[in-house]
């Protein structure tokens, strides 16, 4: 797939009509770290899910939490973009706390300042590929015919071309995740976070959804934290966390190509 | 096959909370639909028995060998009907052995038996109130199987066969006022009033069956359309297509057949209830109101098959891929056919009407209704288009997509409302008001006279009157001869009593006693009474639209709030993962709202005026009050009750979305 051309930034109808969590600067040193999370603990009953983990991601940063089925990466997901409060411990976007929030905040939180991808099953199946992408701006006020018109400005950069009247069940796997993408990115989150976004896909497919995923999301200004358990698809981003038993036990640096040489064989990123 | 029906009931066993809360839905459906289902058969049934019954006071003139000589009166007391029956036997005619029915033997000359409503009321109020217009002996009390109901008023008198009262030509006859008649037994014919019932009730039945119809087949629909992510998991392992059909449909119909179960239990428990309702006259005997052995077979069988058939076309609809999701892909329109089918039938019922065939009639009007089921989706599906085009915000956008993307499922939550609203729209017009028949007076009494004896009675009448301490103005009427036409049968005259009008039904009722038997084989009437038979068929029928409103409410409300839940049940992963992404609750709230709200306003209105529109060919007058306030109750019923089921989701919305890791099934 030639270089992918993405809508520029600053120019999103999300910035302008979106409701904005209140006093949440989006400007905040370049070298902080965007999110960060600080002694976090959660437990389910007698299970300790996330046993005092730490940890930063930094701007345009793709960070990937690996580990087996029980280790607590979707945890950690979920406490980091305020889906689920720790039992202790702290999370901060752009410097300022969310754990503490109420629910309608952190509910706003995510609609405006997060991106999300799923494994599958995100997309509303009666809405049209461009109004799945709309919907969050849509959600933010942006009014229908300019929050569809920004939507469809993502489906050439990648590769849906001609796709936009297609409904959910009419696209493949791949096409879908991509839909799912541009949704994320649509609103020009802050971060986005992918539990296993090729969970349902081909290898060949979710290569390729993954170098989309990680090119788009940086281009965006925008850092990325994936969960997943397949190695090949960590090696896209530029740090891997290795998680067992609700800690981080290993972090890797770099990133490669799948099945490359991570020092040698950094994916493209033929941005314009 | 076996193994398989094994497997079935351990997966239904174990589906889990949400998989077990479907199952319920679906079961409690079927349960209602059965009980409803047996309600209405038995309803067919229960006028048959009466009019069996009944049938031996329509007494058929005997050919040869006649046993006794048999007419039939009204009288009335405390404002009640009382069928008084004269029988009189003839010469060998205990011997015969025939006699009427609910009596040990032919009743002889001078003997009185009562049914035990009017025996008791015989004991409990004053004889000069109603026991001295029976002077006789009291044999005994007339046994159930000659009784309409429980409570009716019923007395047969014995006779010599040279009695007046069975020997002159009757004055005045009616369908319950029969004079003298040679009988060879006491079999009769069934009367007309009962029959003109048993119409009444097949038109309601037509009315009740086809939204429990729509509603089981929507129920079992649910059920399919809820198993597909596990039916994709079974093709996965290599189960065959054959096989998950098999397994879906065995499902299906287990559900089902409990459900028919617990529906005929329901059914039975709510007997005795169902048996105080009164209808032509009366409550019910609780054995009128048992369908037979046979039809509860049949029901018991017929609803497992009909929830398996409609498995099996939902099934149809969902595309069970080894590769997981069921495929949504974009429906094929709806055919614009289907409201011509609605048209066709509308331009039916009134040319179909002017055929005085009540079978022809219901039948139209059962297409009538059955068209507007198959016309509901397509309307639906226009809304929807309408509302996804002019949508602003994400919940109306949201909701017009759904409407067309599955018009069927938007139908099903709303079909039992508007096509309750048709039945109001039929029944409001039919409703005729008591006050259509004046107020006529139930203080004068009349009593029909030979012409020749006008004065002669009218002078008698006051003598009984005075010694009976009875105060009233006493007119005697002589025939008119005037040259307009009479009525038919005998010149008769009549005299007319006029009691104060400040006299209650005790004094009405001292006068009728002190009058029995004035002119023999007469009882005196007021204008109120021959109106007693209009009012009583109006008084059942607004009681027949509230029993057919009543029954259509309840499922319309039961199947809105099921499908409702079903609906988040079969979208809680997409809601879920949707609220994860920060979309606010009400949003999607507001969008199922608007998904029901939107078509059952147009559906609701649309259907009460295709409703009314039947009903033109059949209306007595204008809209009376009565039919007013029933369509504004149904109104008003109908939505509330849909808007408080579908809030009754609510919480199962809120549930599906708190659970962070949402997972297919």
């Amino acid at each position: 797939m030639p270089a992918a051309r993405f809508p520029p930034v600053g120019r999103s109808a999300a910035r302008g009509g979106s409701a904005r969590v209140s006093g949440m600067s989006a400007t905040a040193d370049t070298n902080d770290p965007v999110l960060t999370g600080r002694g976090l603990v959660k437990r389910f009953g007698t299970t300790v899910a996330l046993a005092g983990v730490d940890v930063a991601i930094g701007r345009t940063e793709a960070v990937a939490v690996m580990g087996p089925s029980g280790s607590g990466k979707s945890t950690l997901l979920h406490c980091l973009a305020g889906i689920m409060r720790p039992d202790s411990g702290e999370v901060h976007l752009l410097g300022q706390r969310i754990d503490t929030m109420g629910e309608r905040a952190r509910s706003e939180l995510r609609r405006t300042r997060f991106g999300f991808v799923f494994q599958f099953g995100q997309l509303l199946p009666e809405l049209p590929a461009d109004e799945n992408v709309a919907l969050p701006l849509m959600l933010g006020g942006v009014p229908r015919a300019q929050a569809v018109q920004e939507a469809r400005r993502w489906f050439a950069p990648l590769g849906l071309d001609g796709l936009t009247a297609r409904r959910p069940g009419e696209l493949s796997g791949g096409q879908a995740q991509r839909v799912a993408i541009a949704r994320a990115l649509a609103i020009r989150p802050a971060v986005i976070f992918a539990d296993e976004p090729t969970g349902a896909l081909d290898q060949a497919t979710g290569h390729e959804t993954m170098r989309l995923l990680v090119e788009a999301t940086k281009h965006n200004g925008a850092s990325l934290v994936v969960v997943t358990h397949d190695p090949q698809v960590a090696a896209w981003c530029d740090r891997i966390l290795e998680m067992r038993d609700g800690k981080i036990v290993g972090t890797r640096y770099g990133t490669a190509a799948p099945g490359g040489d991570p020092a040698t064989e950094a994916p493209a990123r033929g941005w314009a | 096959m076996t193994g398989l029906l094994e497997l079935s009931w351990r997966l239904l066993r174990g589906a889990g909370r949400h998989g077990m809360l479907g199952t319920v839905l679906t079961a409690a459906a079927v349960t209602v639909s059965t009980a409803l289902l047996l309600f209405t058969i038995a309803g067919n049934v229960a006028f048959l028995a009466r009019a069996d019954r009944e049938a031996w006071r329509h007494p058929v003139e005997a050919t040869s060998g006649a046993v006794a000589i048999q007419a039939v009166a009204e009288d009335f007391v405390e404002d009640e009907v009382i069928t008084v029956v004269t029988v009189a036997p003839l010469p060998g005619a205990e011997r015969s052995g025939v006699h009427p029915p609910g009596l040990s033997r032919m009743p002889r000359p001078g003997e009185v038996w009562l049914s035990p409503a009017l025996a008791e009321l015989v004991r409990e109020l004053p004889p000069e109130r109603l026991a001295n217009r029976f002077p006789g002996t009291v044999a005994g009390e007339i046994g159930d199987e000659a009784l309409v109901h429980p409570e009716e008023l019923v007395a047969v008198v014995g006779r010599a066969p040279d009695d007046p009262a069975v020997t002159r030509e009757p004055l005045y006859v009616s369908p319950t006022v029969i004079g003298p008649t040679r009988v060879a037994d006491f079999t009769g014919r069934h009367g007309e009033m009962l029959l003109g019932y048993r119409i009444l009730t097949v038109i309601a039945s037509v009315l009740m069956v086809v939204p429990l119809l729509v509603f089981g087949g929507a129920a079992a629909r649910l059920t399919v359309a809820r198993r597909d992510q596990r039916l994709a998991a079974l093709r996965l392992v290599g189960a065959t297509p054959g096989q998950v059909v098999l397994m879906t449909v065995a499902e299906a119909v287990i559900v089902a057949a409990g459900a028919a179960v617990l529906g005929l239990v329901l059914y039975v428990a709510s007997m005795p209830l169902v048996a105080r309702i009164e209808l032509a006259g009366g409550p019910w005997f609780l054995s009128d109101l048992w369908p037979g052995l046979l039809p509860v077979a049949g029901v018991l069988l017929a609803v497992p098959l009909l929830v398996g058939v409609s498995a099996v076309v939902g099934l149809r609809r969902v595309v069970i891929s080894p590769l997981g999701v069921a495929k949504r892909e974009t429906p094929p329109g709806m055919r614009a056919i289907r409201l011509v089918a609605l048209l066709a039938a509308l331009i039916a019922v009134p040319i179909a009407s002017r055929n005085t065939s009540w079978a022809v009639v219901t039948g139209v009007l059962a297409l009538a209704f059955l068209a507007l089921n198959l016309a509901g989706p397509w309307v639906v599906s226009v809304i929807g288009r309408i509302t996804a085009r002019v949508a602003r915000g994400p919940a109306a956008l949201l909701a017009g997509r759904r409407l067309v993307d599955d018009p069927r499922s938007a139908w099903r939550t709303i079909a039992g409302v508007a096509l309750t609203g048709f039945i109001a729209g039929f029944t409001g017009l039919l409703t005729p008001s008591g006050g259509m028949l004046g107020s006529p007076s139930a203080t004068d009494l009349i009593v029909l006279t030979p012409a020749d004896q006008v004065r002669t009675v009218a002078d008698e009448a006051r003598a009984r009157l005075a010694r009976a301490g009875i105060e009233a103005q006493v007119h005697a009427r002589e025939p008119r001869t005037d040259g307009r036409p009479r009525p038919v049968g005998p010149l008769r005259g009549r005299v007319v009593v006029e009691l104060p009008e400040t006299a209650d039904t005790a004094q009405v009722d001292t006068a009728r006693t002190a009058l029995a038997g004035l002119v023999p084989g007469h009882v005196p009437t007021t204008p109120a009474d021959e109106q007693r038979a209009a009012f009583l068929l109006f008084a059942d029928l607004r009681t027949g639209t509230l029993i057919v409103l009543s029954a259509s409410f309840l499922v319309a409300i039961v199947s809105a709030g099921i499908t409702a839940s079903s609906s988040v049940l079969d979208r809680r992963q997409t809601y879920a993962l949707l609220h994860l992404a920060g979309t606010p609750l009400e949003v999607l709230d507001r969008a199922r709202r608007i998904e029901t709200l939107v078509p059952l306003a147009v559906m609701g209105g649309g259907s009460l005026l295709a409703g009314m529109f039947c009903a033109l060919p059949f209306v007595f007058a204008t809209l009376s009050a009565g039919g007013a306030a029933i369509l504004l109750v149904t109104i008003a019923v109908g939505f509330g009750g849909v808007i408080a089921a579908d809030a009754l989701s609510r919480p199962l919305l809120r549930s599906v979305t708190r659970n962070p890791a949402p997972r297919p099934d």
